[in-house]
């Protein structure tokens, strides 16, 4: 329920505060737009209504609540809503965590392996790292975003994003595995190998 | 005392997000994870490898992922909210107040005081759609 003091402001100054508070977070929208849409042109647009959107639903929004995951929830389902180029693209199935779990053999790295991919992940420049955070798919791009880049927990990833928690945890999981495979991969083609064996200078296949 | 399960490497291996995003009370077995943690080399540099990973690959996406919005983005959103504040929106909001004390005291015959405020607010909203 509004507070009294909800109810007693104007609209002048609800606006005013709308301003106030939520514009300090446009730069960091519109870099999380960019990942999301891929493209600077639907990015702005998308930031673009993501601030219409809240500032007409701005009165549903509950004082002393966290702004910031608001915004982050009315760019998400805008973007979701609005910008998917493949609307029809299926949801994961609202995941439990036993499936991937258990799925998911996994086993020990290799001293050498893990050495090798720390390099990797230091050396590579920037627009690799982007390159591969668009090749992962949509679901895991955006979780991975919102908990690596943001720093939400993956309960305020479930809200903003409006899935269970153990999906999320699932995208996390699934979609760090393919960035770090990803990088790796390029990091092979610059000739860092990620191999157990040190080969030293990458061949190229 | 409780009989803490065993489990083998996998599964320990397969919560380590949990462990990496601070929950892992949240996971599914975390008595046994922990006690497997306390006793498998294999298992804890694992997980540390996992750890320090992933602090590389945050601080990779922090660094790479820092795009400013354009400066005309920045202005055409502040123009676009002052249009939809005024006017735009095509309503205006007049809210009143009113608020009154009333004050009584009385003296009874035997010189008792006796003091009542009572405070009487309220408040109107009027919204006129313009156009």
């Amino acid at each position: 329920m509004a507070s009294k003091d909800l109810v007693l402001e104007s609209a002048t100054d609800r606006n005013a505060r709308f301003e106030r508070d939520a514009i300090v977070y446009m730069d960091k929208l519109y870099a999380a737009a960019l990942r999301y849409t891929k493209n600077p042109e639907d990015a702005r647009d998308l930031v673009q209504d993501t601030y219409l959107k809240a500032f007409n639903s701005f009165h549903q929004f509950e004082e002393g609540t966290n702004l910031r995951a608001w915004m982050y929830r009315v760019l998400t389902t805008t973007f979701i809503n609005s910008y998917r180029k493949d609307q029809r693209r299926p949801q994961l199935a609202s995941g439990e965590l036993e499936d991937w779990q258990l799925a998911e053999a996994q086993s020990h790295t290799s001293d050498l392996g893990k050495s090798a991919e720390a390099e990797a992940l230091e050396n590579l420049p920037d627009s690799d790292i982007k390159r591969a955070l668009q090749e992962i798919p949509e679901e895991f791009r955006i979780a991975v975003y919102l908990a690596d880049v943001e720093g939400f927990s993956y309960k305020e990833i479930a809200d903003i994003v409006d899935v269970p928690a153990g999906t999320v945890m699932s995208r996390l999981h699934r979609g760090r595995k393919l960035l770090r495979e990803k990088l790796s991969d390029y990091a092979k083609e610059l000739g860092y190998s990620t191999d157990s064996k040190k080969s030293g200078k990458g061949e190229k296949s | 005392m409780s009989h803490i399960e065993e489990i083998p490497c996998i599964e320990v291996l397969s919560s380590v997000v949990f462990i990496i995003e601070g929950v892992a009370e949240e996971s599914r077995n975390p008595q046994a994870i922990a006690s497997h943690l306390n006793s498998c080399l294999a298992c804890q540099a694992e997980v540390d490898h996992e750890q320090a990973m992933h602090i590389l690959l945050q601080d990779a996406l922090r660094r790479t992922c820092d795009e400013r919005a354009p400066e005309e983005l920045h202005r055409s959103i502040h123009e676009e909210l002052l249009r939809q504040a005024t006017g735009g929106a095509g309503v205006t909001e007049v809210v009143t107040q009113f608020s009154m004390t009333e004050i009584s005291i009385e003296i009874d015959e035997f010189g008792n005081v006796e003091h009542r405020e009572i405070q009487i607010e309220q408040t109107h909203v009027e919204r006129y759609e313009d156009s």
